[in-house]
């Protein structure tokens, strides 16, 4: 569903803030997501290096992007692989229906990706006519709830373990022993089982595309993605352009600031390079490996100020760390990805019409920009989105209204600031 | 104008003409030097002691053994250890194939619920604690998915200190269609941030450490 065809940000929101639930919810998963990355931080000194790495290595990639998709495109195809362009989130759907279609697929299994969330897959599939089961745990949850991710890291996150039983109990057949987190991972692990093995195809995402070997990259900890990319005849990899990295070492530099800042470990349990087909004689895995690259917006934003917003890497640490997602949750922001990072993209992919109070969903604490493991000023950009809303067509807006004042400076560098002032007083 | 070259003619109307490749390529190199200032330290000064605390700290368990010999009494007293039948999916290659099973029942196939996975470590990696293996003729990818305990051989002579390595180990070699490093067992928290071991993948992960495998 795009925001437009929902109710306005602040109703949502409004309607979030009464949720209890909710905001308990939310504070169990990012309160400890906090503190890990926090002790993942400290127990690395040479983190800020690690991010002016990761930084410079973003920018690289940035400026030199059609040079790094057709070096990827070069090696993905000579490994066996089939790579597919997709201008925007129809094309990439059509491309992977066709796909599904030839092959007469009847079962799929996807593992997470929010690109596939972007860009419609779930609806796109069920169109036509092809059972989607969704494999990671979390997705797995809100699959059988009917409803979208709230969180990129963890979907689920806006649901109580209560809920997560009832959800179970009428979809589990036979439904969980109990609703403890372990005997429910248990049953999910029996039920789906089955699926992985059944599935005519496994779509998965990326979190790097790796263009001097042709690899695609996922991290995951449940282990549902091998799961979904071994078994099945067909693989087939939906991707933004913006996940090329130079080489596998590039790709690590970037590991390191990835999952520290997703959950305050430092690796995945599961860090997996796919390239290409199964190999002639190997013992599994797909026998065709499709990749879809998908524009959608990107390229637009390599021209315009939000350029630097290509250089996120979905760790989900901005909307951890701020305030208002950790009251309102997910789903009131209304578009694919949700938070700080959210409220940059979302006007990108729905529009601005659709999502102009999204930039006001932000006190400009600054919080997100201190732990984006890639420095994106995400303040700044947010600010630039509010200036945006006194352009000549949203003038039936600032008609009626004062135009917030932009900060110039975030409020954690005030208070610094501030902090420092009384100290020299002393 | 297709998808493809629509995309890579808007990229370089915003980003001009292209630099010569071997310019980006030296620029792309300049990247990762001096990896030391950007990557942790290990654990410790030893790379099989680096390896086996990282190792521990998520959740492995480690048995050290001094020859490749002495694997399958040590996946015997695993097995005891945990009262599991002694019967494995074991890993169809030669390093492991070759060596006397004696009581314990192997088989080449792997059940969609196979309790034991027995397989070859192609490397570790002491930074994090983690074993990379390879898929290929010798190497279903299954066996470290569906198993509910996965046990690996690691010979202590292919453990490399940082991520970096790895990928400066293998550079030259043919990619096999998955490359996987796996760091602990599967596990998930993805209810109210719990963590629960066993998501889908095994929930046990148990490493030999073999200190010489000259005995191949």
């Amino acid at each position: 569903m795009s925001a437009a065809a929902q109710p306005g940000f602040k109703a949502r929101a409004a309607a979030e803030l009464s949720n209890a639930a909710l905001k308990v919810a939310i504070e169990r998963t990012t309160g400890n997501a906090e503190r890990k990355r926090a002790a993942a931080v400290a127990a690395f000194p040479e983190f800020d290096a690690a991010r002016e790495r990761g930084r410079a290595i973003k920018d690289h990639v940035i400026a030199h992007l059609d040079h790094y998709l057709e070096m990827f495109e070069r090696n993905a195809t000579a490994a066996g692989a089939k790579v597919h362009w997709a201008s925007d989130d129809a094309e990439a759907r059509a491309i992977v229906t066709r796909i599904c279609l030839d092959a007469d697929a009847r079962l799929v299994t996807r593992a997470k990706s929010m690109l596939g969330e972007e860009i419609g897959l779930p609806h796109a599939l069920a169109d036509a006519g092809i059972e989607r089961v969704e494999t990671d745990l979390a997705e797995h949850i809100i699959q059988l709830a009917g409803e979208r991710p709230s969180h990129i890291v963890w979907p689920a996150m806006h649901r109580t373990r209560e809920q997560v039983a009832d959800l179970f109990k009428a979809g589990h057949h036979p439904p969980p022993a109990a609703d403890d987190p372990g005997t429910m991972v248990q049953s999910a692990r029996r039920e789906l089982r089955a699926k992985f093995l059944g599935a005519d195809v496994g779509i998965s995402g990326a979190n790097f595309l790796v263009a001097d070997t042709g690899a695609t990259c996922t991290v995951t900890n449940e282990g549902n993605a091998e799961l979904t990319t071994t078994p099945p005849r067909i693989h087939i990899v939906t991707a933004g352009i913006e996940k090329i990295v130079p080489s596998t070492a590039h790709a690590f530099a970037l590991l390191r600031l990835l999952v520290r800042s997703a959950t305050g470990g430092e690796l995945t349990q599961y860090t997996t390079f796919h390239c290409g087909p199964k190999r002639p004689g190997d013992a599994d895995g797909p026998e065709e490996m499709h990749i879809v690259l998908v524009d959608n917006g990107r390229t637009r934003m390599l021209g315009d100020e939000f350029r630097e917003m290509l250089r996120c890497i979905r760790c989900g640490a901005c909307m951890n760390h701020c305030v208002v997602y950790r009251q309102i949750g997910g789903h009131a922001y209304g578009g694919t990805y949700p938070g700080p990072m959210g409220a940059v993209l979302t006007p990108v992919l729905d529009g601005l019409a659709a999502s102009r109070d999204l930039p006001h969903a932000c006190t400009m604490n600054g919080r997100c920009a201190e732990v984006c493991p890639v420095g994106i000023p995400i303040p700044t950009l947010l600010r630039g989105r509010r200036w945006i809303s006194r352009l000549p067509l949203a003038g039936g807006w600032t008609a009626y209204r004062d135009l917030p004042r932009p900060a110039g400076r975030t409020f954690m560098e005030q208070y610094r600031a501030n902090q420092a002032a009384k100290g020299a007083r002393r | 104008m297709n998808a493809r070259q629509r995309i890579l003619t808007a990229i370089r109307g915003s980003t001009g003409a292209q630099r010569p490749v071997a310019v980006i390529a030296a620029e792309a190199a300049a990247l990762l030097g001096r990896p030391e200032v950007a990557r942790p330290g290990l654990a410790a000064p030893e790379l099989r002691e680096a390896f086996a605390l990282k190792a521990a700290a998520v959740g492995t368990t480690i048995d050290h053994l001094d020859r490749m010999a002495e694997v399958p009494a040590a996946v015997r007293r695993y097995l005891d250890a945990q009262g599991l039948p002694a019967a494995v999916a074991l890993q169809p290659a030669a390093a492991l194939a070759g060596l006397d099973w004696g009581g314990i029942a192997t088989h080449p196939d792997i059940a969609p619920d196979e309790a034991v996975g027995v397989g070859l470590a192609e490397w570790g990696i002491a930074e994090g604690g983690s074993l990379v293996i390879h898929s290929g003729p010798d190497n279903p990818v299954l066996l470290a998915f569906l198993t509910l305990h996965h046990v690996l051989v690691l010979r202590e002579d292919r453990l490399l200190p940082h991520l970096e390595d790895y990928a400066l180990a293998v550079q030259d070699n043919p990619q096999p269609r998955n490359a996987i490093l796996i760091t602990g067992p599967s596990g998930t928290t993805d209810i109210e941030g719990s963590y629960v071991r066993g998501a889908h993948g095994p929930g046990f992960l148990h490493v030999i450490m073999v200190r010489d495998s000259s005995d191949l």
